[in-house]
């Protein structure tokens, strides 16, 4: 593939890149120049007027406590749909490998809400879990368990605990069809030797199917840390960030500053924040695709 | 990793999963059912003769942003992706880097600078306003994707066309675009159910309801809902009208979607 007269090296080559070198400079790399440079800067968000301020911007960010709420939250969230999710995900797809009656049809039901809007889904979960006229609570009480109908999106204690349930409901599909996947590709002798050797299904769950899919989770761990960075949908319709600032995420903090608060500098300090996150995930990305490549 | 079930395991099996699926069909069905209460399907009726809302050019939008957006990331992401594979220039590496390193940036976190752009371009209340944001956001991950898996395809294909003297161009439409189909086919599933399901874009840069996509318009039934039952019953209907174009694509792409998902991005 050398040599300068190949038609595969030379200036030809530049223009293949060009037309998305184009409009990531335009949406991209001009949009994160921009937000450097404002996060350095007070700013309306509105006007041309802005004046250079330093670092105050972050060191307000930091020390303001919902900002360290939005960041526990993101981590919290993180944690739990994505350790739920693969859980369950993994669960599932190990029992629909029996293949028995149903099996596509059962596959089919849970990976449907992967392909709503999750806006349509907060949409529907908003109601459901209102707290006086949600089916949610009204099964609840129909069953004799009151104590239960809490106050599930304005209640600070469960609110965050809500969204995660959604996300949850949202997402558990996408983690079972790619374990169901995987599992395909495992052959069945390995697990004839281990029902020989005597090992029981928790056991076999364990010792062998876990292992075996590996890479599958490394994707939706890193899968779901991009997800979690990125969640604002469902977050701003169930709760807005509230009650109070009890659920709020990187990404509606970002949104309040610029849009409610009309503090244009501390948004992008917040949003500075947030690309370097999204710049360290990246670079884990392309670390773990490069060694699955190798892996081949 | 069940070999000869017992009868009894089965029906352990079958139950398990009945379960799970009857907490899954659960919001859908509930909304369905409550979508019919007081009106029937007055309901929906009343939710495709809003006055405000247009439910036919609603999905129309949302359809034609998700199409233009898969198409126009699969041509620029092909393109680059077989550049950054197969040939050699100066800068390679540090090009694809930084265009790769944008792949887990939401739009919301440089939400101000890419309302300012889209002003200055003329282009907020528009489909390229949504479209080529869109493109931008979700090109570098499709990127990744395909780069990796034109890396597999071997040099010496492309060395036995330069013997025959095909040019750059034809040998990325006769053997790049035929071999790379299975990430191809990931790539455009993904990009269009982003886009589909993006809601912070068109938030930002839509102001005019003739360019309400289908998220933007069930923000705009959930945000007029005040609590009487009728109000409620619509708001479902209007939920389920917005859920049926992804349940039609879904049908028709489900094999599609199942493969795409899996096939390229994930090997294990």
């Amino acid at each position: 593939m050398t040599g300068n007269r190949s038609v595969l090296s030379g200036w030809r080559a530049y223009l293949y890149v060009l037309p998305i070198l184009v409009l990531s400079g335009l949406f991209l790399y001009y949009c994160i120049g921009f937000t450097v440079y404002t996060s350095f800067h007070s700013w309306n968000g509105i006007d041309t007027d802005m004046k250079f301020i330093g670092l105050d911007n972050y060191i307000k960010l930091f020390d303001d406590k919902s900002y360290h709420i939005a960041l526990r939250n993101n981590l919290i969230f993180f944690v739990f749909t994505v350790g739920v999710q693969a859980a369950l995900g993994l669960l599932l797809a190990v029992l629909l490998r029996a293949k028995l009656k149903g099996n596509s049809i059962f596959r089919s039901i849970y990976f449907i809400p992967t392909i709503m809007a999750p806006i349509i889904i907060a949409a529907i979960f908003r109601i459901i879990m209102d707290t006086n006229f949600g089916s949610l609570n009204e099964g609840l009480r129909a069953i004799g368990l009151d104590f239960l109908a809490v106050s599930w999106l304005g209640d600070p204690k469960y609110a965050l605990m809500s969204i995660i349930i959604v996300n949850i409901f949202e997402w558990m599909g996408f983690s079972m069809t790619l374990y169901y996947s995987a599992l395909l590709a495992i052959p069945d002798e390995i697990y004839e030797s281990a029902k020989i050797d005597g090992s029981g299904f928790w056991r076999t769950l364990f010792k062998i199917t876990v292992p075996l899919v590996g890479g599958t989770t490394s994707t939706l761990v890193i899968l779901g840390i991009v997800g979690s960075l990125k969640t604002f949908d469902i977050v701003s319709l169930l709760t807005g960030g509230g009650p109070g600032r009890s659920t709020e995420f990187l990404t509606t903090y970002v949104y309040k500053k610029a849009i409610e608060e009309f503090n244009g500098g501390m948004s992008a300090a917040a949003g500075v924040t947030i690309l370097i996150i999204a710049l360290v995930l990246a670079v884990l990305q392309i670390q773990f695709t490069n060694r699955q490549q190798r892996d081949l | 990793m069940f070999i000869n079930l017992r009868k009894i395991d089965k029906w352990v099996i079958q139950a398990v999963l009945a379960v799970f699926a009857l907490i899954w069909l659960y919001p859908l069905v509930q909304s369905v059912i409550k979508s019919l209460e007081i009106n029937g399907f007055g309901n929906y009726l009343a939710v495709i003769r809003h006055p405000k809302v247009n439910y036919f050019l609603v999905v129309f939008n949302s359809f034609f942003i998700a199409v233009c957006t898969t198409l126009i990331v699969g041509l620029l992401a092909t393109l680059a992706a077989y550049a950054f594979s197969k040939m050699q220039f100066k800068l390679k590496n540090v090009l694809f880097y930084s265009l790769v390193a944008c792949l887990a940036i939401p739009a919301t976190a440089v939400m101000s600078p890419l309302f300012f752009t889209a002003k200055t371009l003329g282009i907020t209340n528009s489909y390229p306003g949504v479209i080529l944001p869109l493109v931008a956001f979700n090109a570098p991950f499709m990127l990744l994707i395909l780069k990796n898996y034109f890396d597999s395809i071997p040099n010496a294909i492309l060395e036995a066309g330069m013997i025959d003297g095909a040019s750059s161009l034809r040998m990325y439409r006769t053997i790049m675009i035929p071999l790379g189909v299975p990430a191809i086919i990931n790539i455009a599933v993904l990009t269009f159910i982003y886009s589909w399901n993006d809601y912070i874009i068109p938030l930002l840069l839509i102001r005019d309801e003739k360019m309400y996509t289908v998220t933007l318009a069930t923000q705009f039934f959930t945000g007029t809902t005040s609590q009487t039952p009728e109000m409620v019953a619509q708001l479902y209907a209007a939920l389920i009208l917005m859920t049926i174009p992804s349940i039609i694509v879904y049908m028709f792409g489900q094999n599609a979607l199942k493969s795409g998902l899996t096939a390229g991005a994930v090997k294990s």
